[in-house]
């Protein structure tokens, strides 16, 4: 989508309070013209000794009425203009999530969230004053447009003397303009780069710590500074030289009309207030011509970012990220939706069929997770009340096969059928109340424990503890300094690793899905505790729970394992069938574990 | 609320000290440029009246070809001052970004968890990035319009003292009038920062955990929140905002009224004879001039404002102390460690919140009683206990991430207060449960930046971890880079990277925290034989809940509920059938023959 789109785009989500900021804004222009006109008037009145020129009283007194009714048209201005503005700048900011949010494949932005937040907050703010300074430039030419014309009635000729200067100047702003771009794209970049450090190196306080790497992750944030300072100072340099050109324009005009006025000054036909309005006009022409042109350099600045949006949202056309939305400034804030549970979304099989997935090659010299194998033709199916446990060594594909499966990765080929329905856009369907997925490390929110588990689902205290119940949770809230209620950190800090897990599966468990998916689940959880977790989901008989694991407790009750070797099912069966038959099996059972211990 | 002059000059003088050569030529171009906009409208005066007595033509081109002159150095040395400006406003901010970044990477742990990575980036780049104009310009432009209002004004009184007088009077009412209103809008700007940073903390949080919220449908409740902020932040933005346009609106009103007594005092003294046509334009013209350095000083308080937020909420993040102190003077021996704990208790506390920030966290309370116990050097403890019975706080005080209540933790014989932290931690290595990897190359991720640490050490231990060739076989070997949020490699080898760091330091003292959790038996294996590496010739303890660590432990310690369950010798707790050790076995057994 063109820059121009979008922006239109974006102006017609508010159309009535934009329409009243433009005419607020033309208005302090236009008292603005006025009071520059007084001045002319008040030089007259002093040496044009006709009878019909204002009083030393009048001319004050129209001074400050023309004050007073630009203090008044400000106040109006300023009013429309927060509103509008916080308007496009929040509408931006809750498409950005939202789509982040929705998008297919959401597991990799591709930045961190340093980079990502900084998309959030600057390239948004951008947007929003590409449109707020739009109406700036629509004022300023009307205010051009009368100025221009007072100015011709007093003298035509040096009218056309001084603007054939100001119109070059914005041609040759045309030419330059196309540098800044780039040097404000590598700008921001260098800004990513230590945003993005900065935002790991807090992500990662204690590694760096307990490694006492403090003075080298420092040294290694000054690199990047560094590299900021000479990207911004550049980008900064070209764009101010630019700026003061255009600002000395006006003075460079003053000259000019002091070459041109010389004559009418000497003979009289050109009064020292035609000459003091021509320099404050002149002035503000000048001004305008600046700001017309900071405008051009911050429309390519603002492509830049609308693009890095675009980029964010996953949407070349980023009509996703201008999309008109609700963003519920005042009244009531939306119901929040919980699906309703259908008989057709009960599970009775699911079945996945010739299922491939390839990375794509772009990517360049980044690692691809070798557990992030190609998968290749992939068959199984899970019927209700089933447990499938997903095994293989690391790089296997296990993880890219729930994913895949889950729409969190595109498939390239394959067919998923719920039922006997085929399932046509896997990232919307594999949802609750169908199913509920924990990825590997599981992420909790800086909330209380109950709304972390709850997630907006509007749910009984029974529904809560049995869900933490289920989760073998029940035990360690009482402990906690404020119970259910305990806020437990950014990130959910304030727990051990064994509670986020749980508190993990029992926000899965409240939803109560036909289908549990969990990607290593008991990785931070002792045998006993795992035991019980299992023996709980599975005391009702038809929970149907797909899990990733490599532990004894999940493999021995699993009706089926499923062994991945390379993307490619090695086989099938129970933990005693695929011993017998696999070796693979056995160089992975016999390659650690528990019976050393035994 | 006064404008704490004291911290600016503080972090002034610390910034902007080692440059005062770049500042000593950016203070010579702002004062060659006033003096030129001072000479311009006496240009301008003598123009109109040589014009109005019919003077020369030569006379006239040549005023107006000065004044053509002027303007085009006035261009020339602008820009130069901004090079010189941004250069300047770019290393002091950058230093101390640097400073709040080494302040915040002290801070220990109870700060970190209440403050999520989003916040501090808006903390550490967000803050410091109002105050680059600060650096740059604001000593130096407010000093110099400040003189460029003074010349003015001097040259005013020069024409006469009733044109000086009463321009005189209206400049200082102007400039108090608007550093009043300066005042009114600061709180708002704080309350905006503050609620603005939990805003962008509350979207990085969410966008880290996206996958949780729509495996759990919980995108709705997402965007209800986010709307919940827009509701929330808009009247605080109106009010920061409208203070920014009420020093506009006292700057319109007062420049009419300035216009006033120039063009009554300008009128006045024409028809009485005292000046002439050119000098009332000169009148006008200064008073005119003064919006300029008026409004550029109304501009850097404008910018003092969000500066002021700014170095307050860098203040409080500086005055935040690290609970631990780092007075420790004594030196560990080589070699493995012997560990002693004596009557250690400890609980977490609640967290001291300063108070811009949100309400005080509760914080868990139980951890350890009572806890002692002695571990000889060279020996291997396999730490057992349910989760939350006290492992990982007993390993948390063994690298000082805190401080017990009560009782002395023992390391080498010293106790750990007393040996500078970071040679503790040199010392005393800790894997940590959870890795994290830095957007940096595979070398830079092994040895955490440091660059004394040669490649062949990296690959040595890659080597231990049997993943050398791998990483050689890469197209970038060593140089690969990982993806942003260490995306690009699977847990099990984010764990071996870590179990890397951990080669290079030679620790005496190794404690691994379930490092090996996530990994399936193959790779466990793998790294079982490095661990057995690791552990030769040093003290360990293993934290596991699973029994096959015991395997490789010397002594076993049992924790439960935060006290030491059973203590003692492997062999002899196996020997000895009804010891919690061994009931463990019997239970593992139990599971494995199902």
């Amino acid at each position: 989508m063109k820059m121009r789109h979008v922006l239109w785009q974006l102006i017609k989500y508010r159309p009535g309070l934009y329409a009243a900021d433009i005419v607020a804004w033309i208005s302090i222009m236009l008292t603005e013209l006025g009071a520059g006109y007084i001045a002319k008037l008040f030089f007259d009145s002093l040496t044009d000794s006709s009878p019909a020129s204002l009083s030393l009283w009048g001319i004050i007194a129209l001074v400050v009425a023309a004050g007073v009714a630009r203090i008044l048209t400000i106040l109006a201005g300023a009013l429309l203009d927060i509103r509008h503005r916080y308007n496009m700048g929040s509408l931006l900011r809750r498409n950005l999530l939202a789509s982040i949010l929705n998008q297919p494949g959401a597991q990799t932005l591709g930045r961190s969230t340093g980079e990502t937040l900084n998309t959030f907050r600057d390239d948004a703010q951008m947007v929003e004053d590409t449109i707020s300074w739009i109406v700036d430039q629509i004022s300023f030419i009307a205010y051009a447009g009368v100025a221009l014309v007072v100015l011709i009635a007093i003298d035509a000729r040096i009218t056309a003397i001084v603007v054939v200067p100001l119109l070059s100047v914005i041609l040759a702003a045309r030419l330059v303009a196309k540098h800044i771009r780039r040097f404000r794209e590598a700008a921001r970049r260098a800004t990513e780069q230590v945003t993005g450090a900065i935002g790991e190196a807090m992500e990662g306080v204690q590694t760096i710590q307990l490694a006492g790497a403090e003075k080298h992750v420092l040294a290694h944030v000054r690199e990047l500074n560094k590299a900021r300072l000479h990207a911004t100072v550049r980008d900064r340099l070209l764009s101010q030289s630019f700026h003061s050109f255009f600002w000395n324009t006006g003075t460079l005009c003053t000259g000019l009309i002091l070459l041109a006025a010389a004559g009418g000054l000497k003979s009289r036909t050109f009064t020292v207030g035609d000459f003091a309005v021509f320099v404050i006009y002149v002035g503000v022409l000048a001004e305008v011509v600046a700001v017309i042109g900071d405008f051009m350099m911050h429309l390519k600045q603002g492509a830049v970012s609308m693009e890095r949006m675009a980029h964010l949202a996953n949407d070349k056309t980023a009509s996703s990220v201008v999309r008109h939305a609700p963003i519920h400034m005042s009244g009531p804030l939306p119901k929040i939706v919980t699906p309703s549970r259908t008989d057709r979304d009960r599970l009775e099989t699911l079945r996945v069929d010739h299922l491939y997935f390839s990375w794509p090659s772009e990517g360049g010299a980044e690692v691809r997770s070798t557990d992030a194998f190609a998968l290749q033709d992939v068959s199984f199916s899970l019927s209700r009340g089933e447990f499938v446990v997903i095994t293989g060594r690391i790089g296997a594909g296990k993880s890219t096969l729930l994913r895949t499966l889950l729409g969190l990765l595109p498939m390239d080929r394959g067919r998923i059928t719920w039922n006997s329905r085929q399932v046509m856009d896997p990232a919307t369907f594999f949802v609750p109340p169908r199913c509920a997925y924990t990825p590997q490390v599981p992420q909790l929110f800086s909330d209380s424990l109950q709304s972390n588990i709850r997630m907006g689902l509007p749910s009984t205290s029974e529904q809560l503890e049995e869900a933490l119940r289920l989760a073998v949770m029940e035990e360690d809230v009482p402990h906690l300094q404020a119970g259910l209620d305990t806020l437990i950190g950014a990130r959910g800090v304030k727990l051990s690793g064994g509670q986020r897990q749980r508190t993990a599966a029992a926000r899965m468990f409240i939803r109560d899905p036909e289908l549990l998916v969990f990607d290593d689940l008991s990785s931070a959880l002792d045998i006993e505790t795992e035991n019980t977790l299992w023996n709980r989901t599975f005391a009702r008989g038809d929970r149907t729970t797909l899990v990733v694991s490599h532990r004894r407790p999940a493999l021995e009750r699993a009706d089926r394992i499923i062994l991945l070797k390379d993307g490619v099912i090695e086989g099938v069966g129970t933990l005693r069938e695929l011993l017998e038959r696999h070796e693979e099996m056995q160089s992975l059972w016999g390659g650690g574990g528990l019976e050393q211990a035994a | 609320m006064k404008v704490p002059i004291k911290q600016y000059y503080n972090l002034l003088s610390t910034y902007l000290k080692t440059q005062w050569r770049w500042v000593a030529i950016l203070t010579l171009l702002i004062l060659v440029t006033i003096g030129l906009k001072l000479a311009n409208p006496q240009i301008l005066r003598a123009f109109i009246d040589t014009a109005i007595e019919g003077g020369e033509w030569s006379i006239l081109i040549r005023l107006a070809l000065l004044f053509f002159g002027i303007a085009l150095l006035t261009q020339a040395l602008s820009v130069a001052a901004t090079y010189v400006g941004e250069t300047v406003a770019w290393t002091a901010t950058n230093a101390l970004r640097l400073d709040l970044l080494d302040h915040a990477l002290h801070l220990d742990a109870t700060f970190h968890k209440d403050h999520t990575p989003g916040k501090m980036i808006e903390r550490i780049d967000g803050d410091v990035a109002t105050l680059s104009n600060f650096f740059s310009r604001f000593v130096i432009d407010v000093a110099g319009n400040g003189l460029l209002v003074m010349g003015i004004l001097a040259l005013l009184f020069r024409e006469d003292w009733r044109i000086g007088l009463p321009i005189f009077v209206f400049a200082i009412i102007t400039l108090f009038l608007l550093i009043w209103i300066r005042k009114l809008a600061v709180p708002y700007w704080t309350q905006y920062r503050r609620l603005s940073a939990e805003f962008f903390g509350f979207l990085g949080e969410h966008i880290s955990g996206r996958e949780d919220i729509r495996g759990n449908g919980a995108v709705s409740h997402v965007m209800h929140r986010f709307y919940e902020f827009v509701q929330r932040m808009y009247p605080v933005r109106l009010r920061s905002s409208l203070g920014g346009y009420a020093m506009w609106m006292a700057n319109v009103g007062l420049f009419a009224f300035g216009h006033a007594v120039a063009f009554g005092v300008g009128a006045t003294l024409w028809r009485a004879s005292v000046i002439t046509i050119g000098t009332v334009y000169l009148v006008f013209h200064y008073t005119e001039l003064l919006r300029g350095p008026i409004s550029e000083i109304r501009t850097q308080i404008t910018d003092l404002q969000r500066a002021e937020a700014g170095i307050r909420r860098i203040r409080t993040l500086l005055d935040q102390q690290s609970k631990l102190t780092d007075e420790g003077t004594l030196h560990l021996p080589s070699g493995p460690l012997a560990v002693s704990f004596r009557g250690v208790s400890f609980a977490y506390e609640a967290a001291r919140t300063p108070q811009d920030e949100e309400e005080a966290a509760p914080e868990m309370v139980p951890a350890l009683h009572n806890i002692d116990f002695d571990l000889a050097p060279g020996t291997v403890l396999g730490l057992l206990g349910r989760t939350g019975s006290g492992k990982t706080t007993l390993a948390r005080l063994l690298v000082r991430l805190y401080d017990p209540q009560h009782g002395g933790v023992h390391v080498g014989g010293k106790p750990v207060e007393s040996v500078k932290i970071a040679d503790l931690r040199r010392a005393v290595r800790k894997v940590p449960q959870e890795v994290q990897l830095f957007r940096a190359s595979i070398r830079d991720n092994v040895r955490l930046f440091d660059p004394s640490v040669t490649d062949a050490r990296v690959l040595n231990a890659l080597d231990h971890l049997g993943i050398r060739d791998w990483v050689l076989g890469l197209p970038n070997g060593l140089d690969t880079m990982l993806a942003a949020d260490g995306g690009g490699l699977s847990a099990g080898q984010s764990q071996l990277i870590a179990l890397g760091r951990s080669f290079l330091a030679d620790p005496g003292l190794v404690i691994l925290d379930e490092a090996s959790s996530r990994l399936d038996p193959a790779t466990e294996h793998l790294l079982e034989i490095a661990v057995d590496r690791l552990l030769e010739n040093r003290t360990a303890i293993i934290i596991a809940h699973r029994l096959s660590t015991v395997e490789r432990a010397d002594q076993i310690m049992i924790l439960d509920d935060g006290q030491i369950a059973e203590f003692g010798s492997r062999n002899a707790l196996m020997a000895d059938p009804t010891s919690r050790l061994s009931r463990l076995l019997q239970a593992g057994m139990e599971e494995v023959l199902v």
